[in-house]
């Protein structure tokens, strides 16, 4: 199989360019951000030899060079050095909100495949329906209103208006007691963001399997399969499906990124403690060990998931074609 | 081709972005109303605002009042008396009967006055605690209301301007600060406009030139730039944005170029396949081996090819770049002053448009943006099928 | 309380409003000895960093009570519920434009006068804070028992102040723009750096107004809004013009060195505005060495008297604090200087109906840190201040000092041999316990104040730096030597959060110590966050609250 060897090479290749690449952005990117840490201390209270002593605390007092080696060597590590503003490591300050966004973002994104898949491949069959509108619909919605702007109205509507969802945070005050109250409060308390995530992401992937299950049922081998007597439901379900899920898959990982991203905008409008929410606080406040831990361990994150996802759709379809974005 | 409702919709859009603000007078940034002053059509029991100007008269001003008590009201102005008064002040008669000392004017002859009831003295001259807003003793009840000079030497002149702020305004209401949001909402077009237009311009020309190098050159370069593209695909890209919005500044041309930066990859990808073709066409081999130079291929016949295309990906990926930019602003991450509608929807979120019910600060920005956005993918639809017809039986 | 007449004679005519105003007494004062607690079982400090959370939280019971309501429409909201209580306080944030001395024009003392008076205080903060907020004219916020109020800088009065650079030479060109009095040309433009949205959202407002009302009379100004470090690294380097800044100054007066004595004029010093002046600088020394509190107070008013003439900065505004507190409790502690939201609030609420139940107050951020000793944020030591006690405490009716895990105290001057030293003497309470079950000594207070010095710990450097000695005559008694005289060394060394001596001996690192992860060995339930404080500390869920229960050994409990 030298074409899939050679394929990977490739992959692993360009997976090590984007890490190499965003390690040396990061550093640069974040060492030219304006200000040091100490000089938002402000408290007059503070003599001048007291913020010389905690510029030496963050170890802003070395030169650019043996900070980008001792940079490096802490990266490979994972050893994020402390936050300027926690003082505590940043890889644990990540590791302890990884978990909720994890938990927002797992069921999210697999409730609106799922629902965008079995809603696609209904308003593929019934064209000019209502599914079909109604997957129009979503799609246009998914495209162009702001997904925080949705989940706005949807805050103000479920937790202000009728307030049938909490407010904020993953936990109630105080926590309730035994295993399955606090799985039912977490549940309770993710519903409403995991809902509005599933509302705006079902409708663009529908739309795409939609128009790639029309494209297929028009080919050759599937007019083949129809005059062979196939029922309308096992083409549609099995070999349409089947026919449309490389070119899907690929799109699965290209939409990866994304999701990050929507995690940011998500943990702020309903205020959750999580990794993105974590990025968009370290970057308004200047603290750039945490900014730049977090911004390398979503990349990285990215990267791998599409690694490990290309590596998936290898195993199940080994008759895809190794050559990436040719396919499409 | 028919004129689609999108080609209405963004010719309205630019008309109130770029040319309505130009007849409009007042500048958004300045209040004009009682902060989160509903629509003047949703609420008939909120005072609309007035101001009325005191005479010197004995009989004062009398109004008619009819609505709830409001929460603001001022008095502006100079009185001017023939000679100092002993004993004068400036007098509010409310419908109950009650009356109230807006202000002393014994004393001195000339009085300049400067009264506003979100001044804690004043709330607290009148006998409301610090945090009661609304002038109930003012305003007790529906009926006639007086204000005038009382004093015991004859006024001889009086500018004095009683002004009520009300709790309606506009077609949109007003803000925290009880700015216009229908003038805010006009000025947010053109920063969405600007941004999206000129950054998707940015975009495609970098994903012109290089989906045609690739493409039509192949090779090493085609393999560096497609690993380009892949790389900046899976970066994910909000974060990128946030990074570079923070460092370099809040501009809006930096957020121009770097939106621009950031999402040619689409349009790179789409020209590369119409050039992989547009190399093997005979017409093109025929030019090569003429002896064409590529540039002169590329510009004389390349371009061209993939134009109709182009302009349908521009349109297209305009709604990318209005998004991206309202989400910047909504995190924090743009210019404070310019008007926006990210911007718009971060303050509303920010300054307690949930804990008042303000819906009128949510939905204008909100609706625009994907009104907007709509509009752009429509006509950008529009065009595809005009570059390949096609299509048109393919998509609904 | 209130009596407001209707009929109000005179007591507000046109243009007072240029005067800070007091606010109107919330109680005659709170009487302090009466106060046994805390009461409550149970204390929960919540995570809400959304304002609008916090609003709605307490609105549906799940806070009891909810500091720092700064916005007016969420005061308007809560104002009209009677399920709550608000307060208001006066407190130590002062908003302020400083000028770069070190340059032409900045330097010239008419035109900084001029400026003044030609910013509408009272405008700003109707239009900007809808009235909660006061305008600022002194150099200390009012509700500093050293302010002195009629040190103030001048009102508005653009007319006057086109006048005043009349007389002192000045013109005006073609297009309005000052000519400094003997020159041709027109003053350059210059810009007024100011915070962004980030920090304050409406400063850079602020700025841009306070930019327009200086065109008018003439000075080109610009606003520019920049990073919050991004502008004080230019003003660190001196590369301004203007700033306008808000600072959240201490109890002392003695602050006003820092910022305006020459030798604090240096790279890290506060000396912002580069003021150089000899008597100043006198006056400064003064107050910073001044031996006793007469002699303090004396020195704080000459300062004031001398920063009026010379007006380094314009005050602009300061903030008042308002907080909410459900009816569901009573006995919060409120006073001119306190909002609700206050820790003597915690030692003396109680549930209204009787029953007992826990107590949920609203944390507006997530705590940095729970490390005490790099722990630096205001919502750190919201959390901290529970668990550590200090020697002294600050009394919330006058914020005069109050004897709390000290006794009594004396504070001399020693001038036998060499040069003068303060001294101070503490003698301790005898009942107090550290949360572990052993008492509190003053074996403790010195293994504190040894520990802070020798580790230099940036925090604290400033309080301990001049310690000489510490001596230990009893279990009862600590006595502080410092290398020189200040006053202030009272309340720097009486404000101390004070550590068990044996848990400081077990600290390896203290920069990366994590007291509220590490249990106590042999102590259930305890971690080594742990002090004399009312409060033990039990657990932190990281974004959603920090739970603690009462201290049963706290000394103020009744036995």
């Amino acid at each position: 199989m030298r074409p899939v060897k050679r394929y990977w090479t490739r992959r692993l290749g360009g997976a090590a360019c984007v890490v190499a690449i965003v390690l040396v952005a990061n550093f640069f990117l974040f060492r030219l951000m304006p200000g040091d840490p100490v000089a938002t201390v402000l408290d007059p209270r503070f003599s001048p030899e007291a913020k010389a002593q905690l510029e030496a605390l963050y170890g802003l007092d070395q030169p650019l060079g043996v900070q980008f080696l001792l940079y490096l060597r802490r990266m490979a590590t994972f050893d994020f050095g402390l936050s300027f503003s926690t003082q505590r490591p940043v890889l644990e300050e990540i590791l302890e909100r990884l978990p909720n966004t994890l938990a927002l973002l797992v069921p999210a994104y697999l409730l609106s495949v799922l629902l965008g898949t079995v809603l696609g491949v209904i308003a593929a069959r019934r064209r000019g329906h209502l599914a079909e509108k109604a997957v129009l619909a979503a799609g246009a919605v998914s495209f162009s209103f702001p997904s925080f702007f949705v989940q706005m109205v949807l805050l103000l509507l479920f937790a202000y208006v009728f307030p049938v969802f909490p407010l904020r945070g993953s936990l109630s005050i105080p926590p309730p007691e035994g295993t399955w109250r606090i799985l039912a409060d977490r549940i309770w308390h993710l519903a409403l963001p995991v809902f509005s995530l599933v509302l705006l992401g079902f409708g663009g992937w529908a739309l795409t399997v939609r128009n790639l299950v029309v494209k297929v049922m028009g080919e050759d081998f599937m007019i083949l399969a129809r005059a062979k007597g196939i029922g309308e439901r096992r083409l549609l379900w099995g070999h349409a499906l089947r026919a449309a899920l490389p070119p899907l898959l690929t799109l699965f990982l290209l939409s990866l990124p994304g999701v990050v991203s929507g995690a940011v905008l998500t943990e702020t409008v309903f205020s959750l403690h999580g990794v993105g929410r974590f990025l968009l606080d370290s970057v308004l406040g200047q603290d750039y060990p945490a900014a730049g831990g977090a911004f390398y361990l979503l990349t990285l994150i990215t990267v791998g998931s599409n690694l490990l996802a290309d590596f998936l759709v290898q195993l199940a379809d080994p008759r895809i074609k190794t050559g990436g974005e040719e396919s499409r | 081709m028919k004129m689609r409702w999108s080609a209405w919709v963004l010719a309205v859009f630019l008309f109130c972005g770029f040319l309505l603000p130009l007849f409009l007078k007042g500048d958004p940034r300045e209040p004009v109303a009682a902060p989160f002053s509903k629509p003047v059509w949703a609420d008939r029991t909120q005072a609309p605002a007035m101001s009325l100007t005191v005479p010197t008269g004995e009989a004062g001003k009398t109004f008619s009042w009819s609505w709830e008590a409001p929460r603001g009201l001022s008095v502006t102005g100079e009185v001017l008396f023939a000679k100092t008064p002993s004993k004068a002040a400036l007098i509010w008669e409310t419908p109950a009967g009650a009356k109230w000392v807006l202000s002393d004017l014994s004393g001195q002859n000339r009085w300049t006055l400067d009264l506003d009831a979100r001044d804690m003295a004043f709330r607290i001259s009148l006998g409301l605690s610090p945090f009661d807003e609304s002038l109930r003793g003012l305003f007790d009840k529906h009926g006639m209301i007086r204000v005038r000079i009382e004093s015991d030497v004859p006024v001889e002149r009086s500018s004095l301007l009683v002004k009520i702020p009300g709790e309606r305004w506009g077609l949109f209401g007003t803000d925290q600060r009880g700015r216009d949001v229908f003038l805010l909402f006009l000025y947010g077009i053109r920063v969405s406009l600007f941004v999206g237009i000129l950054a998707v311009l940015v975009s495609s020309l970098i994903g012109l030139d290089a989906g045609l190098v690739a493409g039509y050159v192949g090779g090493a370069a085609d393999t560096f730039l497609m690993r380009t593209v892949d790389v900046l695909l899976s970066v994910p890209l909000l974060p990128v944005l946030m990074v570079l919005a923070a460092l370099w500044g809040k501009g809006l041309w930096q957020l121009v170029l770097i939106l621009g930066l950031f999402s040619w990859m689409g349009t790179a990808r789409t020209v590369r396949s119409m050039a992989l073709s547009f190399r093997e066409a005979p017409y093109v081999e025929g030019l090569r081996a003429l002896g064409a130079p590529t540039f002169y291929i590329l510009a004389r016949h390349g371009i061209p090819t993939v134009l109709p295309l182009l302009l349908a990906n521009i349109a297209l990926g305009v709604p990318g770049v209005i998004l991206s930019e309202a989400a910047l602003a909504y995190l924090g991450l743009s210019d404070p002053r310019v008007i926006s509608w990210g911007r718009m929807l971060h303050e509303a979120q920010s300054f307690g448009a949930f804990t008042t019910g303000a819906w009128w600060l949510l939905l204008p920005p909100g609706l625009g943006i994907a009104l907007l956005c709509l509009a752009f993918m429509d006509l950008g639809r529009a065009l595809e099928e005009w570059a390949d017809p096609r299509l048109k039986g393919g998509r609904a | 309380m209130g009596g407001f007449k209707r009929w109000l004679a005179g007591a507000l005519g046109a243009l007072a409003m240029a005067v800070p105003l007091a606010l109107p007494a919330q109680g005659a004062g709170v009487d302090l000895e009466r106060i046994r607690g805390p009461k409550v079982r149970d204390l929960y400090l919540v995570v809400v960093r959304d304002p609008d959370a916090a609003i709605l939280a307490l609105e549906r019971g799940k806070l009891d009570i909810l500091g720092d309501v700064t916005r007016p429409s969420d005061i308007r909201r809560l104002s009209k519920d009677p399920r709550f209580s608000l307060s208001m306080a006066e407190n130590f944030h002062m908003a302020q434009v400083g000028f770069n001395l070190r340059k032409f024009p900045w330097n010239v003392q008419e035109l900084r006068r001029a400026a003044a008076m030609a910013i509408p205080r009272d405008r700003l903060v109707r239009e900007l804070f809808s009235g909660y907020s006061a305008p600022l004219t002194t150099f200390l916020p009012p509700v500093s028992p050293y302010c002195d109020k009629s040190a103030a800088a001048p009102g508005l009065d653009a007319e006057g102040a086109r006048a005043l650079l009349k007389k002192a030479g000045w013109t005006w060109n073609g297009s309005g723009i000052l000519v400094p009095p003997g020159s041709k040309t027109p003053l350059p433009p210059a810009t007024i750096l100011s915070p962004t949205a980030g920090v304050a959202p409406t400063t850079a407002e602020l700025a841009d107004r306070i930019a327009a009302a200086l065109r008018e009379i003439g000075i080109p100004v610009k606003a520019e809004p920049l990073d919050f470090a991004a502008m004080v690294q230019r003003i660190d380097e001196r590369k301004f013009d203007l700033y306008l800044m808000a600072w959240q100054l201490g109890r002392d007066p003695d602050s006003l060195y820092s910022f305006y004595h020459s030798s604090m004029d240096v790279r890290g010093g506060y000396n912002q505005t580069g003021l150089k002046d000899a008597v100043m600088d006198g006056l400064l020394e003064a107050l910073r060495y001044s031996p006793d509190e007469p002699a303090a107070r004396k020195a704080a008013k000459a300062v004031q008297k001398a920063l009026a003439d010379r007006l380094p900065i314009i005050p602009i505004y300061t903030r008042y604090s308002v907080a909410a507190v459900s009816r569901e409790w009573k006995g919060a502690v409120v006073t001119k200087a306190s909002a609700a939201d206050n820790s003597w609030s915690l030692l003396s609420m109680e549930p209204a109906s009787g029953r007992e139940r826990p107590l949920y107050w609203a944390l507006g951020d997530e705590p940095r840190t729970l490390n005490p000793f790099t722990a630096s944020t205001a919502t750190d030591w919201q959390v901290l201040g529970l668990v550590y006690d200090t020697l002294l405490a600050v009394n919330p009716n006058d914020l005069s000092d109050l004897p709390w895990l000290a006794r009594s105290w004396k504070v001399e001057t020693m001038a036998k041999a060499g040069a003068p030293k303060t001294r101070l003497t503490f003698s301790l309470r005898g009942d107090v316990f550290w949360q572990d079950g052993k008492p509190f000594t003053a074996k403790d207070v010195k293994a504190t104040l040894l520990f802070l010095k020798k580790h230099a710990i940036p925090r604290y450097f400033d309080s301990v730096r001049d310690i000489e000695s510490v001596t230990v005559p009893d279990d009862r008694t600590v006595v502080v030597t410092m290398k020189n005289v200040s006053y202030w060394h009272l309340h720097s060394i009486g404000g101390l959060p004070l550590f068990p001596a044996a848990l400081l001996d077990r600290i390896r690192d203290w920069r990366s110590w994590q007291p509220s992860r590490t249990p106590l060995p042999g102590k259930t339930g305890l971690t080594e966050l742990y002090g004399t404080g009312p409060f033990v500390f039990r657990e932190s869920k990281a974004g959603d609250f920090v739970r603690f229960t009462r201290n049963e050994r706290f000394w103020l409990i009744p036995r």
